[in-house]
């Protein structure tokens, strides 16, 4: 173990010593040089990210698929694109630009009065003698906060606007995960870090639960019928349990998107009841001609497209039918 | 077997206690925690947790305690200086990223970085005397040996501040290069010296008025010093060319020695018996150790995410003492 965090660490030192720095010296940017370094890590965490995808997980779905190859894997493409711009940090980088201010001004003001984030060690002193623990307490309060927020993507028309983006996937695989618009990204990063900021959460620990998160989360996507057993399906989300959450709703199951909303731990829909168990195959996708146009698309024409829809829902003047396509969430 | 379960329970505290007379505290800013190193085997023997975000830490007038800032939770937590052993928290110290007693012991200075002020507490009870928001990342401090001035550097607008410490007032702050971060009095009281980390090298200030009257270049990133112990020399840690200066101050200044020390070398100490520099790799997670004789790395240890602040635990009492230095820059008096 020793000698992998040394690789790991020598590597980015060596990263960010040979390319960054020198960089950020030469055009005067010293106050970016710790987030710099931390950038460098993010990046090199998103290179192992992919390849656990590309190697480890498409292993499975290439020996074990639950939907066969056909011509929908053309859908495929923009997927991977969307991964590897999440994954290698350009729309992080984009995002952290955009939020760092905000988020700072607002952690600043804070402090400002005297009022320090909370650590849960203080309540639980234990935690603090026991690092995996705390880091498990943590990312189920992280978990917690993700899942309400994601509910709140399929409760605001305006945000499923948004969302719609990420349903519209017919063949879903474990690039899937990261298909979401980028405004999405934005309104989930910032207030994810906000929440991680108000309970405590340190940037290390920050870092690694959106490292396992996302992973957990890409294979929660991926195109295999697989569970992690009676009892693991209930502590884990897996693919079986999550593409239900994705699946296209038909007359019968109108609201079956409105379940299994959780991002890596199935406790919060299975205590706030939206937990839905059980082994049947359901095409994924939307019940709606107009989101659904999303396939076939790339990625410029599906962000274009998508701001679109979140401007017809946030005015209704602009709104092009009665019927309103793409803004229905599906709850309503 | 009863018998051999406490024999091993008294080598161990035994050993314990063998590691804490000769231990060294590295804070991990990242982690939130500091490492206990022991100086002897060259090893990591604990690492406790602290509040969030620790960078500096200071010891105490009385010389008993060693005081570690947490600058997210706004507090110190007190370390005895001897074995380690927690003593404290001292509470609403907001920011206190880089701190300091003043050498009479009467004042005990902050600046918060990420806050822009710099606090001006009375050193006893920690009552504070004054706030004065500037603009800029108040970065490091140092004091006049008259305990009258308190000097901060300013990293982002690339200013030096003075206060004085009577009145608190501002008494003057001037441009003095690109991001300015650790600045040390010479024993003379007539020269500040001020690590330039937006540029190579340290410029030479007068403390009556702020005026650079001497440059020299060091390294890329210069950033922050520690006294050799002998009243002249010193040493610097250039961030970005990745060395460890060692810097002649007597007369016109010079660079003495150059050490390599790579992975963003940042605060140092040195042992007691004055042989090794130890120095923070920011970058490594790893503490270097240097032979002062040899200018020579002869040791890695591996630490937490992000190591800055060190300092050597005493060992044995020294009451009076007065080690009355800003963390890990201002003019060691030992």
């Amino acid at each position: 173990m020793r000698v992998l965090t040394d690789l790991w660490v020598d590597t980015q030192a060596w990263l960010f010593e040979t390319f960054v720095s020198p960089l950020l010296f030469q055009f005067g940017l010293m106050a970016w040089y710790e987030p710099g370094y931390s950038a460098v890590e993010f990046v090199m965490l998103g290179v192992v990210q992919i390849a656990i995808i590309a190697i480890g997980m498409r292993f499975f779905e290439r020996r074990w698929p639950l939907e066969k190859s056909g011509p929908d894997d053309r859908l495929i493409r923009v997927d991977q694109i969307y991964t590897v711009l999440n994954k290698l940090g350009v729309v992080p980088l984009a995002i952290f630009i955009l939020t760092y201010p905000l988020v700072q001004h607002i952690e600043l003001l804070v402090r400002s009065w005297g009022v320090a984030p909370p650590r849960l060690e203080r309540i639980l002193p234990g935690l603090g003698d026991n690092a995996l623990a705390s880091f498990l307490v943590y990312f189920f309060l992280y978990d917690f906060a993700a899942y309400w927020l994601h509910r709140a993507q399929h409760r605001f028309g305006w945000w499923w606007a948004l969302h719609s983006l990420h349903h519209s996937q017919r063949r879903m695989t474990v690039w899937t995960d990261d298909r979401n618009h980028v405004l999405d990204d934005l309104l989930i990063t910032l207030a994810l870090v906000l929440f991680s900021q108000l309970v405590g959460v340190q940037p290390g620990e920050y870092v690694m639960i959106l490292m396992i998160g996302r992973l957990v989360e890409s294979w929660s996507h991926a195109n295999v019928d697989m569970s992690f057993g009676r009892l693991g399906e209930r502590l884990l989300v897996g693919p079986r349990f999550h593409r239900l959450h994705h699946a296209l709703s038909t007359p019968e199951e109108r609201h079956i998107q409105d379940h299994n909303f959780a991002p890596v731990f199935p406790i919060w829909d299975i205590l706030f009841g939206t937990a839905i168990y059980d082994n049947k195959h359901r095409p994924t996708g939307v019940d709606d001609a107009a989101v659904d146009r999303d396939n076939g698309r790339g990625w410029i024409a599906q962000q274009v497209t998508v701001l679109g829809r979140l401007t017809r829902a946030l005015l209704p003047g602009v709104r092009r039918s009665s019927m309103q396509p793409g803004l229905r969430p599906p709850a309503e | 077997m009863k018998r051999l379960s406490f024999a091993a329970l008294a080598l161990s505290l035994v050993a314990g206690g063998a590691a804490r007379a000769d231990s060294v505290l590295i804070l991990n800013s990242e982690e939130a925690s500091y490492s206990i190193l022991s100086r002897s085997t060259r090893t990591e023997i604990a690492r406790q947790p602290v509040g969030r975000e620790p960078h500096h830490l200071i010891v105490s007038p009385d010389g008993k305690e060693v005081l570690i800032g947490s600058t997210a939770t706004n507090e110190l937590l007190g370390l005895d200086i001897n074995t380690g052993e927690r003593k404290r928290v001292v509470k609403d110290v907001i920011d206190p990223y880089h701190l300091g007693f003043s050498p009479n012991g009467k004042w005990f200075v902050t600046a918060a970085y990420r806050l822009d002020h710099v606090d001006i507490y009375h050193a006893d009870g920690f009552r504070l005397a004054s706030r004065t928001f500037i603009d800029g990342l108040p970065s490091h401090l140092t004091f006049d040996t008259e305990s009258k001035t308190v000097f901060v550097t300013l990293q982002q607008s690339g200013r030096l501040a003075a206060f004085d410490l009577e009145t608190q007032a501002l008494k003057w702050n001037v441009p003095i290069g690109n991001a300015p971060a650790g600045v040390i009095m010479l024993p003379d009281n007539k020269r500040l010296l001020v690590a330039l980390t937006g540029e190579d090298g340290i410029v030479s200030v007068d403390p009556k008025d702020g005026t650079v009257t001497g440059r020299l270049q060091t390294g890329r990133g210069a950033h922050n010093f520690w006294p050799k112990g002998d009243g002249k020399h010193y040493f610097l840690s250039n961030r970005v060319e990745g060395t460890v200066s060692l810097i002649d101050t007597t007369g016109d200044m010079r660079v003495a020695g150059s050490i390599r020390i790579p992975g963003g070398p940042d605060c140092m100490d040195i042992t007691p018996d004055g042989k090794e520099l130890w120095v923070t790799q920011r970058f490594l997670r790893r503490v270097a150790i240097v032979d002062i004789e040899q200018l020579k790395v002869v040791a890695n240890i591996p630490v937490g995410k992000s190591p800055h602040g060190v300092f050597m635990l005493k060992g044995t009492a020294t009451p009076g003492a007065g080690p009355v230095r800003a963390a890990s820059t201002a003019a060691d008096r030992r």
